[in-house]
């Protein structure tokens, strides 16, 4: 549960970066850093699980 | 040359040297160049994020990289890229280096299982930052509202 709440919160903060210095107006900004956090929170959980199957 | 001409070639020049002392305080303060611009919530955005990132990292026991410590040769080298990405939280790291906090090669430190992931939070931070800076430059020089 730790490790999911860590990779919350780094999604979460580097959403927030990207969203702030990239496009131009709050509701394109906004989308964006969702977009980033959803893609951050997919992929992170992708990794994880063919992590998990791998034997090394 | 016209006055027009001088005062615009003046404003022309005027504009980068004022960029960079803008993106300089938005390195050494996180947040801190987006204020000096009048755009306080993306500077608040940003300082809040990075503080948290930095402090977070400490928090799970992750170490800051310097080079100058007990490291000789390609072990030294390899110190520098992760100082760069440090480096980049401004007076945080600043002010940890001074009290020496995070600094310390400590092997039951670096045995806490949040310690990759305090190292991780410290050098994000600092990248986070430096993105913070690079945007705050821009704005300066009129690249981007």
């Amino acid at each position: 549960m730790r490790h999911f709440l860590v990779m919350t919160a780094f999604a979460v903060m580097a959403a927030v970066v990207f969203g702030t210095v990239a496009k131009d107006t709050p509701r394109d900004r906004l989308t964006y850093g969702l977009k980033v956090f959803l893609e951050f929170m997919a992929i992170g959980l992708l990794l994880s699980w063919v992590l998990y199957f791998l034997p090394f | 040359m016209s006055r027009v001409e001088i005062e615009r070639i003046g404003k022309h020049e005027s504009a980068p040297t004022r960029a960079w002392m803008i993106g300089l305080a938005g390195w050494l303060v996180p947040g801190l160049g987006h204020l000096l611009q009048g755009r306080w919530v993306r500077a608040l955005l940003l300082a809040a994020t990075v503080w948290l990132c930095f402090l977070s990292g400490l928090w799970m026991g992750g170490h800051l990289f310097s080079v100058g410590g007990s490291e000789q040769g390609l072990s030294a080298l390899l110190q520098f890229p992760p100082m760069i990405a440090n480096l980049g939280s401004g007076i945080l790291y600043i002010v940890s280096w001074l009290f020496g906090v995070g600094f310390a090669d400590d092997p039951a430190h670096a045995a806490r299982a949040t310690f990759e992931y305090g190292n991780t939070f410290l050098l994000v931070a600092g990248l986070l930052n430096y993105l913070g800076m690079l945007d705050a430059f821009d704005i300066a020089a009129g690249r981007k509202a």
